[in-house]
């Protein structure tokens, strides 16, 4: 018999850490092993006030520990926010589909991300630097509204050392009294100095709704092709598994076909930026 | 094998004092005390209660039973007692066929539905009579049921003739033919059946005519927005179409864990609430009444037969009996149908 789908497994709040005023990073370790492909989801829940999908946000060669990274946007998140160490949530899934690894193997990979989007990005990212000699390079264009609002800070200069990757920030302004020595602008601005060959690369997109649709449209222009441009959707799911119907996209269910979806199988669904 | 009408009844009536049987409860849809209402209401059968095997369909969806308004998930500890629902009509059989794919299927079960499905033996009634808003002929169904049914009793005069389709319909009419006074020669559908169907069936069609369309309903899409504006206008968002439709199964998933626990509860949602698909961000894929409106009638006429390979609609009129607005959604249809791109019924036909 299936197991039942709405059966949580137990996971202790190991470490918390605070990214930025919104964003912050929790440490767990479930119960059991939860084994997972990055790109994929798990709803997480507070006990008593409720679940919500979040992305982990590290390597999915890690299974007996687990980073979700998570923005502050309303009830439950608040809660989130002063989780304490020590703390249970219950866990269920993975649920949906991963990124395709196979797919990059060999290839230069673009990775354009912002805001929250950084946080499923950066399980792809530690997933792929886990197996680096797979791939050929890893170009990461990352965005964020303040220099205060970029997540991982500690991680950049370690992360940017590495031979195979380029990676560059953007913010989108910087207010009085900050100091900012990367890029300004909104991120998509950093495809200006792309330098891997469009047409055979694979770009993953993850950010804001808006981001995603003028990164895909800036995509499109410099001609990476439809089938290779990744995109993971968010949508209101509470069950994860295709029956709760809030993430029903045209045809598709964000929660079981998605949440990574190309843009060639998507790009017609209605209400695809909302 | 057939039973005279009292005699079904009389079965019945000792199923549920548990003089025969095991079934712990029988359900059934009953008139209320009140004789003067027109609604059959389905309940657990009591001693007192009238109950309305004929007729049409119950006011209540079948799902109120197997997919409660609000029951727990997990833990999920399944309930065991053998029950017999009884009277329910065509459209509500349909449903079930419907939910039984959506709910139980290669990818995940709803444990508590499951459950339901796995101890209930159904013993469905042909329908005697049509409700004014009753077309289940227009979306392919018939006023009796013929697949779905555990099993099935077709009336005509005052017998009614028994068929079986699975083994817990097989137990059923071992247990009446045990214990009642009935005819076992019949074995094949009496043509006195067949001729009351084949009047009951003219009878919706009759009534139908009036809101005939193209069956290509996936042309719904390019019906113009004006349309899904105009006829969502007296829609107010209250979600009582969809509360009451017995295919919709849209839930809220409450996270009510105690220390130690951890406890779900799923409760019906509406894709005409405003909230239903907003998220943490506040961003709505379907912000106005009009989009919510249409996702509703695209969901059940092109989504759901593109999943389940049948229509999300079975004809039963529950949402035009309640909506507030007075919509009434085979005119709806209709005329939606009848302004999408080559969705007029005679353009089918050409
Ligand atoms: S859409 Fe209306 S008529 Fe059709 S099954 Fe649902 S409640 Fe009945
Ligand atoms: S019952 Fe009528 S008014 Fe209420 S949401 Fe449905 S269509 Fe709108």
């Amino acid at each position: 018999m299936k197991p039942n789908p709405y059966d949580a497994i137990p996971a202790v709040i190991t470490e918390t850490i605070d990214e930025t005023p919104l964003i912050r990073t929790l440490r767990l370790r479930p119960e059991r092993p939860l084994a997972f492909r990055t790109g994929q989801f798990i709803e997480l829940g507070l006990p008593g006030l409720g679940e919500a999908p979040f992305t982990p946000s590290s390597s999915h060669f890690i299974s007996d520990s687990l980073d979700v990274t998570i923005m502050k946007a309303g009830f439950l998140t608040d809660h989130i926010h002063k989780a304490k160490t020590g703390d249970k949530v219950g866990l269920r899934g993975p649920f949906g589909s991963a990124y395709p690894l196979e797919e990059f193997e060999n290839r230069d990979l673009l990775i354009l991300g912002g805001g929250c989007g950084l946080a499923p990005l950066r399980s792809l990212f530690l997933t792929l630097l886990d197996e680096v000699h797979r791939y050929k390079s890893i170009t990461f264009y990352a965005g964020a509204k303040t220099p205060q609002d970029c997540p991982y800070k500690d991680a950049f200069p370690e992360w940017r050392k590495h031979p195979k990757v380029k990676l560059v920030r953007a913010v989108d302004v910087v207010p009085p009294g900050e100091t900012w020595d990367e890029e300004v602008g909104v991120v998509t601005v950093l495809l200006a100095k792309l330098d891997i060959d469009p047409s055979s690369s694979p770009a993953v997109v993850c950010g804001p709704p808006v981001m995603m649709k003028f990164g895909t449209r800036d995509l499109l222009r410099l001609g990476f092709r439809e089938d290779r441009i990744y995109l993971s959707m968010e949508k209101k799911m509470y069950c994860g598994i295709g029956q709760c119907r809030h993430c029903l996209m045209g045809g598709y269910y964000v929660c079981k076909h998605g949440p990574v979806f190309t843009y060639a199988q998507i790009k017609n669904e209605e209400g695809l930026w909302d | 094998m057939l039973i005279q009408s009292d005699e079904l009844l009389n079965f019945l009536q000792r199923c549920r004092d548990r003089s025969l049987g095991s079934y712990r409860d029988v359900y059934c849809p009953v008139w209320p005390a009140a004789r003067d209402s027109p609604h059959a209401i389905l309940s657990p059968l009591r001693g007192t209660d009238r109950p309305a095997l004929d007729g049409h369909r119950a006011v209540d969806p079948v799902k109120l039973l197997f997919y409660r308004v609000r029951e727990r998930v997990a833990p999920f500890r399944a309930d065991l007692a053998a029950s017999l629902l009884t009277g329910i009509k065509a459209c509500d059989v349909r449903a079930l066929e419907l939910l039984d794919r959506a709910l139980v299927n290669e990818d995940f079960a709803d444990p508590a539905y499951r459950a339901w499905r796995e101890r209930t033996t159904v013993l469905s009634f042909d329908c005697t009579d049509a409700g004014p808003t009753c077309h289940c002929t227009l979306v392919g169904g018939k006023p009796f049921a013929e697949t779905g049914f555990d099993a099935n009793a077709a009336r005509f005069g005052d017998h009614y003739y028994l068929s079986a389709a699975t083994s817990k319909g097989e137990a059923l009419l071992d247990l009446v033919r045990k214990n009642s006074r009935v005819d076992t020669v019949h074995n094949t559908i009496p043509a006195a059946v067949e001729a009351r169907r084949a009047e009951m069936t003219a009878k919706v069609q009759k009534q139908s005519e009036a809101f005939a369309r193209s069956d290509a309903t996936a042309l719904l899409r390019s019906a113009p927005p004006e349309g899904w504006k105009e006829e969502s206008a007296a829609c107010v968002g209250c979600g009582a179409c969809t509360h009451i439709c017995p295919t919709c199964y849209c839930l809220i998933l409450n996270d009510e864990s105690g220390p130690g626990d951890f406890v779900k509860v799923r409760s019906y949602d509406s894709c005409q609430w405003h909230g239903y698909a907003r998220v943490a961000s506040g961003a709505s894929p379907r912000p106005r009444i009009d989009e919510r409106f249409r996702h509703r009638y695209l969901c059940k006429l092109v989504t759901m037969k593109a999943e389940f390979g049948t229509l999300g609609c079975t004809g039963c009129g529950r949402c035009t009996d309640a909506c507030p607005g007075g919509i009434d959604f085979r005119k709806a249809v209709h005329r939606l149908m009848a302004n999408a791109e080559g969705g007029r019924p005679d353009a089918a036909a050409r």
